[in-house]
């Protein structure tokens, strides 16, 4: 029940690996924040910064109104859940959950309420006398909620909690997750690296590389406009297909031209490449692979490639195609818009020809790899 | 880049192109290791400067409770409110004065020529002079007091510039409370590591600083305060103990330096060996009453040392049990000369280390060889290989992988290993100069050269040796062990 | 036909493999049968030679070695003009009433509380009232025991007092809270939680023993032989020795392996240097350091144990190993949940390091048993300051040994017995700290 305010934030490691820079950002109450970002990009550090368990090298840190930068993780009114766990091997579930309310000299009577309520939203009142080695991973991960949610914290912060899951456990708990986010109502921080989980849990996405942030936004904006050639690629699965393309002059607008096709941009892009300032020149025009679409009885304006793998997912199919120059492109296409015929003739090294609507475009800079299109909201 | 050749190479082809790779870049890692003190010596003398510097900045910019801590420590955290910090601060400082105006300039000041006024008797009363040992003992304390206190004098300067800044931004100060609250919490380690590195201090570095300057004087049973000086000599009794000569114990030195290697080799080696084929015959699938096996071995290791090896030396006396018995049974017609003939008694020594060694080894072994992947064996059984194979390709590389670092702690060990000599031996049969024994380890022979010869600045420099001897083989070994670990990396 | 041959030709194959197997096994039994005869045949022989009497046969050393009488001579001589048997007897009757006292008193105590209301008041002048109960009973009974000859001031019975108080105190607390994980007593430390009652009672009985010993010592002293003295003066070294050494050891361990502050690896390397001098190099400065306290001779027991204790810190290696081993991330989770570093240390990291607690605590008290050379050197020729190490040295390596063999075998079996059981009896934690070692370096 708190906002969070991080100004210039910074971490530098051996006064001279900075993992983190200049991270600017303003978390409202109770929003869910997802960090994403492959390993090593720093959103980790972050989170353990506002922990408390990291030193902040620069910038502040405000929870609340409170600067919290030399405040210790006790005193910040927060609560985690690792991504291990981390739960205390020697005592029961039930001290477990109860331990930070006994640290602070909480009487009796209302760590029981707690623990109980807790064990109950969790569904593991059952296991409360256990000891955490005689649970499955899922329960464990429960109790470390469990813990976090007993203390009614301002803020809740997740460090990767579901990557030491099955794919099967995962997706339960991210729903119990959302689920449990609508009952206890608070500022959650989410750390993850897998970008369905970002996408289904956050309000917004924080997303970062290398220590920079490359785009805060919501899920959709982050899907629809991607602000950069990174952002584009990371989320979305199967990854975006970038083409060489050329943006030439045409009429009053411009138009990409890739492959020997030639794809005149609607006045709305247009307006902003104008806006950016663009005039004719190479580009990389991304395309998302579920946008495709399979061309069969026409060859002009269409592209061609021969298929190398064709993956079966059942209601679609992944194609992956080598291009004229060798770069390869996966398609994705539903399994319903095919004649039986059709998907019988999609064996390896048959050519084939495929095509995308104008809309679904998105252009950046090779040399800067910004998004042409990008617009501040 | 992976290096192809070398991977086509067979073990032992490996093993000498490592090694000369290795004694090839010893010039390069010795130079780089100069290189590095040089560095770290620059470093220091660098930070020196800077300190030296940020003092004369912080009193210009300071306002007038910093400077007056220049003067009396502590003043400055007493005038922010920080009294505790302040209170100890100015009372170090009191002791310090106190320290040093009583006790301490007096020791300081002699410490160059270690007193020069000799004990007399006149007539039938003694007049005490100086007494060297406390000039040297109390010298050095001073010296690290002095020391000490220009340390927290930097610290108490320090502090105020930080107190100024965070005063400066309009933060607040941490009051006594909370700084005595830190100390169970983000200072935790100050509370955990004062009493144990003060005993440290005086009950290790200052005897063993105090033993090194010995080394440079001529302190033995010639020159015992308080009735005689002792005084600087130099290297004199570094070339004493190294050098031949009648007077000398330099043949006495390297005949103990080698038995004490030859020893350590042995007892780390041996043991080491036998040790994991103990372990792995009571492992053995199908072997019953382990735990029992196990806890015969293991006797050893509880009963207390001075008793099981007392009594097995007086086993092996010339009227011991086992000699008597022989010859009850007409097997030998004389006394075996286990302690009084020197190779028998070398041998002796090694073989009963044996008895008291192997058990441990076994424990260790036993730990190492339970860790080992299971399926490490199983993928060599489906690749064909048989027993001794396995041991070869991957018990022993694992175990000394595994307990490469022990080797090394263990042969250091071994080397100070006084106990299995005293117990056993003493160190006799005696014979060689300076009072030493054919069986005598250096360490022995220190304590020797201590207790019963009271030929301190010898001791001391044979502890130095000792020193030196076992920094360079660590250093080696330390230097060599990454080569091996890249080989055959079980991680 | 050559399909049966297969067969057979397998069977055969197989029946080989098995007799094969038999041989080898058959070989590494002997191999164990014959070491475990040499390694325990000096154990018996020292054994049987401790039951030579001194007085009918020779004591020293002779050319046989089954004793031609049996006889407790030596054992007899080792207790010679002391009352050892009577005052811990007297003191065992004391500590086993005072606890079945105390453990009714304080379930009563219990049973009336769970009634009644949970006031404050009402619970301490229930403990307190009951504890002082005890207290009088336990002083009685001591003063009975020693038949009213006490030289007991005031001063030692407020000393007593004060003991009793803080051991009734902890009992109480271990008591009281049924789900305490306050480990506070050595065997309720050791013993595994599903024994709850047995615990319970041997934490009571152990807090008790120590207490009416120490109570009995302060209040009526026992008559001490030589050997009984060395052997006290052993086990009061070895016991303090073990708990400051621990206590010692864990906070340097804990501080190097969990906390990160400045200096840190100049410590640690100053440690590893430090730790390449031999350790009598610095003998006569410790001596002299020791005898400006006042510690040696007569104080050679403060002082041993001041010198085993003060530079224990070094060997700080294999306890950081293990704390290596337990995840940051608890220690992490901890902090959040609200707990300082102390805290930490306290209630997280000490139950989770019980195994390297307890190898600590082993090695820590086992050690000062057979250190001869600090021993002789610090109590230097004034036998009451002697530990049975240099004492038993002294009766076999002096001149006149021929007649103190046996008295040293009976004096060695004294001192052998209780260091082996308790080293058996916690062999797993000890495996498991060599190991550790090891491994790490």
């Amino acid at each position: 029940m708190a906002s969070l305010k991080l100004e210039h934030i910074k971490k530098v490691y051996d006064k001279n690996v900075v993992a983190v820079h200049d991270f600017n950002l303003e978390i409202k109450d109770k929003e869910f924040i997802v960090f994403v970002g492959p390993s090593g990009c720093g959103k980790s550090t972050t989170l353990r910064m506002i922990a408390g368990l990291e030193d902040i090298s620069g910038g502040t840190l405000t929870i609340g109104d409170r600067v919290v930068n030399d405040v210790e993780p006790k005193d910040r009114d927060i609560a985690m859940v690792f991504q291990n766990y981390a739960l205390y091997p020697h005592i029961t579930v039930y001290e477990n959950m109860a331990f930070s309310l006994r640290l602070r000299k909480m009487n009796n009577e209302e760590v029981h309420r707690r623990v109980c309520q807790a064990a109950e939203i969790l569904g593991i009142t059952e296991y409360l006398a256990r000891k955490p080695k005689n649970l499955s991973g899922g329960q464990r991960q429960r109790v470390a909620i469990g813990r976090a949610i007993v203390r009614e914290p301002q803020v809740f912060l997740m460090d990767e909690p579901l990557s030491n899951l099955d794919a099967k456990l995962r997706n339960q708990m991210r729903a119990e997750i959302i689920l449990l986010r609508k009952r206890i109502d608070t500022t959650f921080i989410y750390v993850t690296h897998d970008q369905t989980e970002a996408m289904t849990l956050g309000d917004r996405i924080v997303i970062m590389k290398d220590g920079y942030i490359q785009q805060v936004g919501t899920p959709q904006e982050v899907f629809e406009t991607p602000r950069n050639l990174f952002v584009a690629g990371f989320i979305g699965s199967p990854q975006m297909n970038f083409l060489k393309a050329k943006l030439v002059k045409s009429g009053n607008g411009y138009a990409a031209e890739l492959y020997g096709i030639r794809v005149p941009l609607s006045e709305e892009k247009c307006a902003l490449l104008a806006k950016n300032g663009t005039g004719t020149q190479d580009v990389i025009l991304g395309v998302r692979p579920e946008h495709t679409q399979l061309v069969f009885n026409q060859t002009e304006n269409t592209i061609e490639g021969t298929l190398r793998v064709n993956e079966m997912m059942g209601s679609e199919l992944h194609l992956h195609v080598d291009l004229a120059d060798g770069t390869s492109v996966i398609l994705r296409i539903p399994t319903l818009d095919l004649t039986e015929e059709q998907r019988r003739g999609l064996t390896y090294g048959s050519k084939l020809r495929f095509t995308f609507p104008e809309k679904v475009a998105h252009l950046f800079d090779p040399k800067t790899e910004e998004s042409l299109l990008f617009q501040e909201q | 880049m992976v290096d192809l050749n070398y991977l086509k190479m067979s073990k032992p082809q490996k093993f000498i192109h490592n090694l000369g790779k290795f004694f090839m870049s010893l010039p390069g890692r010795i130079g780089g290791g100069f290189v590095k003190l040089g560095r770290s010596i620059g470093g220091f003398f660098k930070g020196i400067a800077l300190a030296i510097a940020d003092l004369f900045t912080t009193f210009k910019n300071g306002d007038w409770k910093t400077r007056l801590s220049y003067l009396v420590m502590g003043s400055g955290s007493l005038a922010r409110g920080q009294w505790g910090r302040g209170l100890m601060f100015f009372l170090f400082q009191t002791v310090f004065n106190l320290y040093m105006v009583n006790f301490g300039m007096a020791y300081l000041s002699k410490l160059g020529t270690l007193g020069t006024v000799a004990t007399e008797k006149v007539g039938r009363k003694t007049v005490y002079g100086d007494n060297s040992f406390l000039i040297l003992l109390y010298g050095v304390l001073t010296l690290f007091f002095v020391l000490a206190f220009i340390y927290t004098w930097y610290m108490n300067i320090k502090q105020n510039r930080i107190a100024q800044q965070i005063e400066a931004s309009g933060r607040k100060l941490k009051s006594t409370k909370e700084d005595l609250q830190s100390l169970a919490d983000s200072q935790f380690h100050k509370t955990l590591l004062a009493l144990p590195t003060l005993g440290v201090f005086v009950f290790t570095i200052l005897p063993i600083f105090f033993m090194i300057l010995v080394a440079f004087t001529n302190f033995d049973y010639n020159h015992q305060p308080p009735s005689k000086l002792f005084t600087w000599v130099g290297f004199e009794n570094f070339k004493q103990l190294l050098s031949s000569g009648s007077a000398n114990y330099g043949d006495t030195f390297r005949q103990v330096l080698f038995w004490t290697l030859v020893w350590a080799f042995f007892a780390t080696f041996l043991n080491y060996f036998l040790g994991m084929f103990v372990a792995i015959m009571i492992n053995k699938k199908g072997i019953k009453l382990k735990k029992v096996w196990r806890t015969i071995l293991v006797m050893t290791i509880a009963i207390p040392q001075f008793v099981s090896l007392l009594y097995v030396s007086k086993m092996f006396a010339a009227d011991g049990l086992i000699n008597t018995y022989l010859m009850k049974w007409h097997w030998i017609s004389q006394p075996i000369p286990f302690w009084t003939n020197p190779g028998w008694a070398r041998f002796t020594i090694i073989l009963i280390n044996i008895w008291i060694g192997i058990p441990y080894l076994m424990l260790i072994a036993t730990g190492i060889l339970m860790n080992i992947p299971a399926d490490l064996y199983e993928s060599a059984r489906i690749d064909g290989a048989n027993a001794m194979q396995m041991y070869g390709k991957i018990t022993l590389p694992y175990m000394l992988f595994v307990t490469g670092p022990y080797l090394l702690t263990s042969f250091t060990g071994n080397i100070n290993n006084f106990n299995v000599i005293f117990l056993l031996s003493q160190g006799k049969p005696m014979g060689l100069a300076g009072n030493a024994g054919h069986t005598d380890l250096l360490i022995t022979w220190l304590y020797r050269m201590t207790v019963s010869d009271t030929n301190y600045k010898i001791a001391a420099v044979i502890g130095i040796m000792v020193f030196v001897v076992l920094a360079v083989i660590n250093l080696v070994v330390y230097n060599l062990i990454p080569s091996v670990k890249n080989e055959e990396d079980f991680q | 036909m050559t399909n049966n041959a297969n067969v057979a030709a397998g069977q055969q194959k197989l029946r080989s493999k098995k007799g094969h197997e038999r041989r080898v096994n058959g070989t590494i039994y002997t191999v164990l049968t014959v070491m475990s005869i040499v390694w325990l045949v000096p154990f018996v022989f020292l054994v049987l030679q401790s039951f030579r009497s001194y007085k009918l046969e020779k004591g020293g050393m002779v050319d046989y070695l089954l004793p031609k009488h049996f006889s407790l001579d030596n054992y007899a001589f080792l207790f010679e003009g002391s009352n050892f048997f009577s005052w811990l007897g007297k003191a065992l009757i004391v500590a086993l009433v005072a606890a079945a006292v105390a453990a009714v008193l304080i379930h009563l105590c219990a049973k009336l509380l769970d009634r009644g209301e949970d006031s404050h008041g009402r619970r301490i002048a229930l403990i307190g009232g009951s504890l002082l109960a005890g207290f009088v009973a336990l002083v009685a009974m001591t003063m009975a025991m020693q038949g009213f000859t006490l030289a007991g001031s005031w001063k030692n019975l407020a000393i007593s007092l004060l003991l009793y108080a803080l051991a009734g105190w902890i009992m109480a607390r271990v008591y009281l809270k049924q789900d305490s994980k306050l480990l506070r007593t050595i065997p309720g430390y050791v013993l595994e939680d599903k024994h709850q009652g047995i615990k319970k009672f041997c934490a009571m009985f152990a807090e008790f023993g120590a207490l009416a010993l120490i109570i009995q010592c302060i209040l009526a002293p026992m008559t001490m032989s030589q050997y009984v003295r060395w052997y006290g003066n052993t086990l009061t070294i070895a016991l303090f020795t073990a708990v400051i050494q621990t206590a010692i050891v864990l906070s340097v361990s804990y501080s190097l392996s969990r906390l990160r502050f400045k200096g840190r690896k100049l410590i640690m390397n100053v440690v590893l240097i430090l730790g390449l001098f031999p350790g009598f190099l610095t003998m006569i400065t410790l001596y002299f350091l020791l005898k400006q306290l006042g510690l040696t001779q007569a104080g050679a027991v403060p002082g041993l144990i001041l010198i085993y204790c003060a530079s224990s810190g070094m060997g700080y290696y294999i306890s950081k190993g293990f704390f290596d081993t337990i995840p940051k991330s608890l220690d992490e989770s901890a902090r959040i949940d609200g707990a300082t570093r102390f805290q930490v240390f306290l209630k997280i990291i000490m139950p989770l390091a019980k195994p390297i607690v307890i190898y600590t605590i082993l090695m820590a008290f086992m050690a000062p048993w057979g250190d001869y050379v600090f021993a002789s050197y610090v109590a230097f020729g004034h036998q009451d300051g002697y530990n049975v190490a240099v004492g038993l040295y002294n009766w076999v390596n002096t001149n006149d040994f021929q007649n103190y063999f046996t008295r040293f075998c009976a004096g060695g079996v004294l001192v052998a017995v209780p260091i082996t059981a308790l080293f058996l009896a916690l062999q797993k934690y000890y495996v498991e700290g060599v190991t550790g070692g090891a491994v790490k370096g």
